[in-house]
């Protein structure tokens, strides 16, 4: 598939690596729709869009929110009248341990609360599923040809700390073979499916942590620093127009490791 | 440049080339683009038509509401849970603006 002339809708495009997403596929010839939560991220990536020349709509949306999903697919058909990729980015963290315990009686003292579990399954698992559900539906009914791209990441292996996270995004990294196969069943083949999971990578929130905890992070990677956002970005228009790949996850890490080497 | 009123938001719809951007004006004063780039080739008076569709679409009415999330309750036989729902705000879509309603005191 061509991205120039194609539409695609990136949900977190607001910053990190949505907007990446966004700015790459408009400078590519994509017409773009920008959906986040924050209203002046939105208007500044508009407006860099408008700048390099490109073609762009905002729009401020939860995507936990089946009635806003259905809102954005819609405003996104009406500005550009088709949708050809839906990119997943709309991510959010709530770490924690499952268990707390106290030092001195070894008794649990916290336990991780519901509400950081809901969230980050609310945001990262249902917000992905309703936006791969309504951009599927709009090109089944559109006939338009398409690329669904949940956005997981490495840490779908299993991270400590993030079991509402890694849940999330194993699950995310499920979706491509899962609707692929549903695809093939029902003769729908306009359509394909391919995940991304990014490693560490170069947004505000790691390149803002503590500098010594990202010094020990980036020496597991053999790449040696943090993924660009722009290098993901690449990876999707490459699968953009490289057809042969669906039904897949692609890991982009810089090489991974277990301490002592061992690619992850 | 047509001016569009929704809302009590002021949108205008200004040429960009063979094409049309949507700007709004934000609280402050400034102004911000809602799109860039849109509808190639429409007359001026079309092109204010599908943008006032799109801005409808972009910009809902309605409120937000923090509290019990009555649309999804947990059913134990035919009792209904109710929880709350701090997390994710209830938005309450209205099917009027506050230009299509007249306003009364």
């Amino acid at each position: 598939m061509e991205i120039k002339g194609s539409v695609a809708l990136v949900t977190g495009g607001g910053n990190g690596i949505g907007e990446a997403v966004v700015k790459h596929l408009a400078k590519a010839g994509a017409k773009v729709a920008v959906v986040d939560m924050v209203q002046k991220n939105i208007d500044r990536v508009v407006k860099d869009i408008k700048a390099m020349g490109g073609e762009a709509v905002g729009i401020q949306a939860n995507v936990t929110s089946e009635a806003d999903t259905a809102r954005y697919i819609k405003g996104t058909i009406e500005a550009f009248g088709q949708l050809n990729i839906a990119v997943s980015c709309a991510g959010i963290i709530r770490d924690g341990t499952m268990l707390s315990l106290d030092k001195e009686t070894g008794k649990v003292s916290k336990k991780l609360g519901l509400d950081k579990w809901q969230a980050v399954i609310d945001t990262n698992l249902t917000g992905t599923f309703l936006t791969m559900r309504d951009a599927a539906e709009a090109m089944v009914n559109g006939g338009w040809q398409g690329l669904l791209v949940p956005i997981s990441s490495v840490n779908k292996v299993g991270q400590v700390g993030q079991i509402n996270y890694s849940s999330a995004k194993v699950a995310d990294a499920l979706m491509p073979k899962i609707i692929v196969g549903e695809f093939l069943m029902r003769g729908i083949r306009n359509i394909r499916c391919v995940a991304i999971a990014p490693g560490y990578t170069a947004t505000p929130m790691l390149t803002g942590m503590n500098q010594d905890a990202l010094k020990a992070i980036l020496e597991d990677v053999h790449l040696g620093r943090l993924v660009a956002p722009e290098e993901i970005a690449s990876l999707i228009s490459y699968c953009v127009e490289n057809e042969a790949l669906n039904a897949t996850t692609i890991e982009i890490t810089g090489g991974l490791c277990y301490p002592k080497g061992i690619a992850k | 440049m047509p001016s569009l009123l929704y809302n009590d938001m002021q949108f205008s719809v200004e040429p960009s080339g063979d094409r049309w951007d949507i700007t709004y004006r934000l609280p402050s004063g400034a102004s911000a683009l809602a799109a860039a780039g849109l509808f190639p080739g429409l007359s001026e008076a079309d092109a204010a038509v599908r943008a006032l569709a799109l801005v409808k679409t972009i910009f809902p009415v309605g409120i937000k509401s923090v509290g019990p999330d009555v649309t999804h309750p947990n059913r134990i036989g035919d009792l209904k849970i109710v929880g709350p729902d701090v997390t994710h705000p209830n938005f309450i879509y209205w099917d009027k603006d506050s230009v299509s309603s007249p306003k009364t005191l």
